[in-house]
């Protein structure tokens, strides 16, 4: 048939379609749960290595639901950015469902609790496997009406699972969370109401040749970039952030800050830089940087005030946020400056470490039983791999070479030193050196073993604790080695970026 | 506002600082769907075009169901997800029966319930060309759901979980798998073969009204129907 051939466009909906008949089947039935969440995590996986391959083949594709044409239908698409976001999630979701498994399967052997983590875990699994088919649905949309429905998807799956833990603060932080998204998601709508109004498409090409430079069009971007600006948190928008990211469950965690407020900030970049390009001023770009600016700077500051282990990691992805939208002011200069590729590179890095740390912090909370900073003395001597990831991570988060963030640092500083906007630069150096003072503010303890400490030797579970947040931190510390690879397929993706990266890598 | 209840709290700055801002934003706002002119309808056509082929007459339900139906069946799944998150929240409440239910309220249930439903089902099928369809019918099937549970009718505690799942599993599943086999047999996720668009829809529509239905009901219960809650009445 022709649908399996590998030209086809229709593989294009497996990484939607199958995660969702996996959360349907994990909510029907009630065992072999993470056996159908693995399976659809490795298709997720096999798929997107697929589309990949057609992309490097046959360049970006389309494909149109149902078979209607925009503007009647919806279009799906492929290209750089999109896929690189997609295998993101994919290695970044798979290591996330072997960590969940290993933390709910430690938690249910604690025989006092068992009930609560069993059912925590029972509706991990259908919530995980939903979110993660709207974060594919919000990487492949190329509508943004439908680019509200995976929002939704995701906004709602997102609250639920970090009202999971059940604490009062947890649930607390997670109610703010959903009227946080929910706000994001209605001003998003009220956008499409006028972009509706003024030109009558919704699909984001006809939108891109269509797009003049009215007011109808200015307000319409303005009210979607406040929603998705709400949903990435950036600051002054953060103040949800921390508290539903450092309450959650660790594996929960990792997915809201290494994915989730990924998806927000990819469709705003999307917007900014692509279907509305011409109605940008630099002005706005600016106004964006500058709070990029504060965010990298506030952030790394409260990191630093923190006394917990995980809220600690929660403020630095508000800090880690803000080098994203650094890269904007970099972008409206003259010489082609890569943005997609420096964004998207900062993107995978911080992906991959928050979420080997954000696990790390988990299992070093199971294993002590509170993640406070400053007790924390003595992990390493058992748990030597979490802390290894811990410290891994962290030297992505600081940028130290040849980290993925070292490189993604080192391209926002030359495009800043290139267009003579040096400011820029002072703010990445510094929030750097931030950065540094959070993460061997902990490291300092983790890796000391005071005198007398009781060895304990290391739980049969931890194994699938461990060893995942290990690999994704490796991944993070080894993108900057492999550095060609994402921009190759960025390179090829994008037909206006073609040019990305002619000069080589540092 | 009133200043007059003691209890009633006035507002403070920042308050009428945000009110003021609120009040300003919708000024603009007005002022400018005012002052901008709305574009030619483009869609309005291309549907009007189009709907010989796509199977129903209503040109609302071609949208939702043909032209637009990925958007529809991730709708779906929203519904679904929000009754996921109520039962990975909490337990349905449901308080020990006091007294009997008054015979004038039994009488009116038993006579609504069977009308609401087959208003429900004639709603879905007029959703093919008229108003109508599986979220209007759905939502007819959810009232009668919410008016037996606020009469506490003792036969819902005794319902078991599995069917409950499976009936809000039901529409969302049956909607995946028809866009699935079409994409086997056509190439396009949800591009219906050639004249099987009316029946199918119908299909799609009367599962996903169930499925609908069920879940509004579940969430007026508010909460999972726990084996110990719903099997033995705790105090």
């Amino acid at each position: 048939m022709t649908v399996f051939q590998f030209s086809s466009p229709a593989w294009m909906v497996c990484p939607v379609i199958l995660p969702l008949i996996a959360g349907l089947f994990c909510f029907l039935f009630s065992h072999r749960t993470f056996a159908i969440a693995l399976a659809a995590a490795l298709a997720n996986l096999l798929v997107v290595c697929l589309l990949t391959g057609q992309l490097l083949v046959f360049g970006p594709m389309r494909c149109h639901m149902g078979g209607w044409q925009p503007p009647l239908g919806i279009t799906l698409r492929t290209d750089g950015p999109a896929l690189l976001m997609l295998l993101m999630t994919a290695v970044t979701g798979l290591a996330i469902t072997l960590y969940a498994k290993g933390y709910f399967s430690y938690r249910i052997s604690d025989p006092r609790r068992a009930g609560r983590h069993q059912r925590q875990q029972r509706y991990f699994w259908p919530l995980w496997m939903l979110l993660l088919a709207g974060l594919n649905g919000l990487f492949l949309s190329n509508d943004v009406f439908n680019v509200y429905v995976t929002l939704e998807l995701i906004g709602i799956s997102a609250a639920s699972l970090a009202a999971l833990s059940g604490k009062p603060a947890s649930l607390l932080a997670s109610f703010r969370y959903l009227l946080v998204s929910l706000l994001g998601s209605l001003t998003y709508l009220l956008g499409i109401v006028f972009l509706y109004r003024s030109n009558g498409v919704l699909d984001l090409d006809l939108l891109q040749n269509l797009a003049a430079n009215g007011l109808g069009i200015r307000t319409a971007l303005a009210l979607m970039s406040v929603g998705l600006l709400l949903k990435t948190a950036l600051f002054p928008l953060h103040f949800w952030l921390p508290p539903a990211h450092a309450n959650a469950l660790a594996p929960v965690s990792a997915i809201l800050s290494a994915l989730v407020v990924k998806g927000s900030f990819y469709m705003l970049f999307r917007f900014w830089f692509e279907t509305f390009q011409s109605t940008i001023t630099l002005p706005a770009l600016n106004f964006m940087g500058f709070l990029g600016a504060v965010a990298v700077l506030w952030g790394a500051v409260q990191a630093i005030r923190q006394h917990r282990l995980k809220l600690m990691v929660a403020y630095s992805t508000v800090s880690q946020l803000g080098y994203l939208f650094i890269a904007f002011p970099l972008a409206g200069v003259d010489g082609g400056i890569p943005v997609w590729s420096i964004v998207i590179f900062m993107a995978l890095a911080h992906a991959c470490a928050k979420s080997a740390m954000f696990m790390a912090a988990g299992t070093v909370f199971l294993h002590l039983g509170h993640d406070r900073i400053k007790d924390l003395s003595g992990v390493r001597a058992s748990l030597p791999i979490t802390v290894f990831a811990y410290g891994i991570a962290g030297v992505s988060l600081m940028g130290l070479p040849p980290s993925g963030g070292f490189v993604g640092k080192w391209l926002l500083l030359t495009a800043s030193l290139g267009s003579s906007q040096w400011w820029w630069a002072l703010v990445v150096i510094t929030g750097s050196l931030l950065a540094s003072i959070y993460v061997f503010r902990v490291m300092s303890r983790l890796f000391v073993i005071p005198e007398g400490f009781p060895l304990k030797k290391s739980e049969p579970h931890f194994r699938l604790l461990e060893w995942p947040a290990m690999v994704l931190a490796l991944i993070s510390l080894f993108l900057g080695l492999a550095a060609s690879w994402p921009l190759y397929i960025l390179a090829h993706g994008t037909t206006t970026l073609a040019k990305v990266f002619a000069g080589g890598l540092p | 506002m009133s200043r007059t209840g003691k209890n009633h709290k006035r507002l403070d700055g920042f308050q009428r600082l945000l009110l003021l801002f609120v009040i300003c934003m919708v000024v603009l706002l007005g002022y400018i769907i005012w002052s901008t002119p709305g574009s030619k309808p483009v869609l309005t056509g291309a549907v009007a075009q189009m709907q010989e082929y796509s199977g129903v007459e209503s040109p609302v339900t071609a949208v939702l169901l043909n032209f637009r139906g990925y958007d529809t069946l991730l709708e779906v799944m929203v519904l679904l997800l929000a009754v996921i998150g109520t039962w990975s929240l909490t337990e349905a409440f449901f308080p020990v029966q006091r007294s009997e239910i008054s015979p004038v309220q039994m009488g009116a249930v038993r006579l609504l319930a069977p009308v609401m439903c087959l208003v429900a089902a004639y709603l879905v099928w007029q959703g093919s060309h008229l108003a109508g369809g599986a979220f209007q019918g759905g939502a007819i099937l959810g009232a009668a759901g919410v008016l037996m549970l606020v009469t506490e009718l003792p036969a819902l505690r005794t319902i078991p979980v599995l069917p409950l799942r499976i009936g809000l599993v039901f529409g969302p599943l049956f909607f995946a798998g028809i866009a699935l086999i079409c994409l086997l047999f056509t190439g396009d996720l949800l591009g219906y073969p050639k004249g099987a668009g009316g029946w199918l829809i119908l299909l799609i529509e009367t599962a996903c009204a169930i499925s609908i239905g069920l879940t509004l009901a579940l969430l007026f219960a508010g909460g999972r129907p726990d084996k110990e809650f719903i099997w033995k009445n705790n105090p």
